[in-house]
């Protein structure tokens, strides 16, 4: 019996038997001409790409970008003139190109070398013949075993046989992640593969990141159980107040058609609608009807449920083409969410009447980002009331006493949540921006990463706080963070007893609202 | 030809998404040629692996070149994408 530690994992337990990937020689029929070889793989990711079901179809898109890329053909091209057979030029070009890609200073395009050389692989696959036969003898509880995993190895992968997957390499931002997350396999990522033999027994705990080789028998049955518990509280995965009835499950959603897909899945509404989109998709500052034509059409894709619907959260990251705002020192901590729409009163208007009227189509609310300060809500009101009014006189329907509530993600809004609870119509706790505020550790830093954890004590006791608050005040809580989309984080969040929790995905959506 | 330059603002530099979105729309102005430029290397904005080698972080300034018939309407939807792209 071995274990080994893995650097990056995609959570779950799975037993198993290893399966060493890209050991098979293959036996395929082999094309002849680069233009064959093009045209079939150009078939075959079109085919890829077009599968709505799949997650993984975006990247099938951007494999079909590059196979039409003129850069590839070209390095093809020029190496076959050095002299150079076909599947020699094509594993030349694959070389260079990934050696460009290799160069660059972000994980995230190194990454794109791996797209490259998976691409050159196929291309050559098909040029030999050796394509397709991979998986023969793959066993009915594999653990997959490889140096890497490509994309187009999971094209003829037959998920329902694979327990976990094993990789020497990768990140969490790899093929293979963002593959074993969507469908629901655990994976350990920057394990030591090395010794590991087609059909020895494997454990795979990738929510410690450990790795065990060739088990004791005992050691299986203590990790089985693990496992059985373990599943016991995810697929039967019922989110439950502690007064007993069920936590809301709302959908995160930055366009309409996520909304769809929200409501599709079994949402009890919408928890967070960004409107950034609307600012963004264009060249000029959305008038009032082209903004109302989009929440009129939200409100109806909602059929009765209810939609939170957030102001515009434009700053920090997000900027305006047409809206000339200052460049700032440091975007995170400057004009963004209310600060902004409470700076630009025109503009702000124009979306709180686009609000207003929406909320005479069905049950809307609304929702202001990045509150400090008490008297920010106030000002809200303020525009609120002024719109109302200014609607009422013009004769246009509009929803009365819509209500709104506010985004808790500033350390002074949990500081000052009694008074805002008194105010506010409800609280949504932003765990992505209250984690990065709290701990004064930016989201994008790999440095601060182990900072960065919405886990974290503090950031538990600013959730408390906030929850404790709106308790007292009688107001519901929600969270639309991504702490909310792991399974430990949302077990947290029930426990300290938010009334509901907003996800992105809908496959976990539909997960949480099965019987 | 007209040009204009651009600093990338996505905090993580210039990603497969909006650089897709680069190249689709450089396809669809046929009869124009688009470069990008950071000076130290060019590269046509119609090869998603140029653009993609140019390794474009946040802060890195671009030249945008066009030269053909819709040389003004690829530049200012190109400096559009590249301001406003982000990954969230």
């Amino acid at each position: 019996m071995v274990t080994r530690n893995g650097i990056a994992s995609v959570e779950g337990l799975a037993a198993g038997t290893a399966f060493l990937l890209r050991k098979n020689k293959g036996t395929g029929q082999a094309v002849v001409s680069l233009d064959e070889a093009f045209e079939a793989e150009r078939e075959r990711l079109e085919a890829l790409s077009q599968d709505g079901e799949s997650e993984a179809a975006g990247i099938f898109a951007a494999h079909l970008e590059i196979l039409e890329d003129p850069m590839l053909r070209e390095s093809i091209e020029a190496h076959l003139g050095d002299g150079l057979s076909l599947i020699e030029a094509v594993e030349a070009a694959s070389k260079e190109l990934a050696a460009m890609f290799e160069e660059i200073e972000d994980e995230y395009l190194r990454a794109r070398a791996d797209d490259v050389r998976d691409i050159c692989r196929s291309l050559s696959e098909r040029l030999s013949g050796s394509a397709g036969d991979s998986w023969q003898g793959l066993p009915e509880d594999a653990v997959i075993v490889a140096e890497e995993l490509f994309p187009s190895d999971t094209t003829e992968m037959d998920f329902g046989k694979i327990r976990a997957f094993v990789m020497q390499r990768g990140s969490v931002t790899s093929h293979v992640s963002i593959i074993a997350r969507s469908k629901g396999i655990p994976a350990l990522l920057g394990v030591e593969i090395d010794g590991i033999e087609t059909g020895d027994r494997l454990l795979v705990d990738g929510d410690a990141r450990i790795l065990t080789i060739r088990p004791e028998e005992a050691t299986e049955e203590a990790f089985r159980e693990k496992m059985n518990h373990r599943d016991a509280g995810d697929t039967a995965e019922v989110l439950l107040k502690p007064d007993g009835t069920p936590v809301t499950v709302f959908g995160n959603a930055g366009s309409l058609g996520d909304i769809d897909a929200a409501i599709a899945a079994g949402a009890d509404g919408i928890g967070l609608f960004r409107t950034e989109f609307v600012f963004m998709d264009t060249d000029h500052l959305p008038t009032e009807e082209e903004q109302f034509a989009i929440y009129r059409q939200a409100v109806l894709r909602c059929g009765g449920k209810p939609l939170i619907i957030r102001t515009m959260d434009i700053g920090g990251d997000k900027i305006l083409p047409y809206w000339n705002l200052p460049r700032e020192e440091n975007p995170f901590l400057g004009m963004r969410g209310v600060r902004l729409c409470l700076t630009h009163p025109d503009a702000f208007r124009i979306q709180v009447r686009s609000i207003l009227r929406a909320g005479a189509l069905g049950p809307v609310l609304m929702m202001i980002p990045m509150v400090a300060k008490v008297e920010e809500l106030d000002q809200v009101h303020a525009m609120v009331l002024s719109c109302s009014e200014e609607l009422s006189r013009e004769g246009i329907p509009f929803r009365e006493d819509l209500p709104v509530g506010i985004m808790v993600e500033t350390p002074a809004a949990v500081l000052m949540a009694p008074e805002l609870a008194r105010k506010a119509a409800f609280f949504s706790i932003g765990t992505n921006d209250l984690t990065q505020y709290t701990m004064a550790a930016d989201r994008g830093n790999p440095g601060v990463a182990h900072l960065y954890n919405p886990m974290d004590p503090a950031v538990e006791r600013a959730l408390e706080m906030t929850v404790a608050a709106a308790r007292e005040a009688g107001i519901p809580v929600g969270v639309c963070g991504e702490m909310a989309s792991t399974f430990e984080g949302r077990q947290r969040l029930v426990s300290l007893g938010v009334d509901s929790v907003s996800l992105s995905s809908p496959k976990q959506i539909k997960k949480l609202k099965q019987k | 030809m007209k040009t204009q330059k651009v600093t990338v603002q996505a905090p993580n530099g210039l990603h497969a998404r909006p650089v897709g979105e680069i190249v689709r729309i450089v396809k669809s102005f046929a009869g124009t040629t688009v470069s990008l430029s950071t000076g130290a290397k060019t590269v046509s904005a119609a090869s998603m692996l140029g653009i993609l080698s140019l390794g474009l972080k946040a802060g890195t300034e671009v030249e945008v070149s066009a030269e053909g018939p819709q040389e003004a309407a690829a530049v200012a939807a190109l400096v559009r994408i590249i301001e406003s792209a982000d990954i969230e």
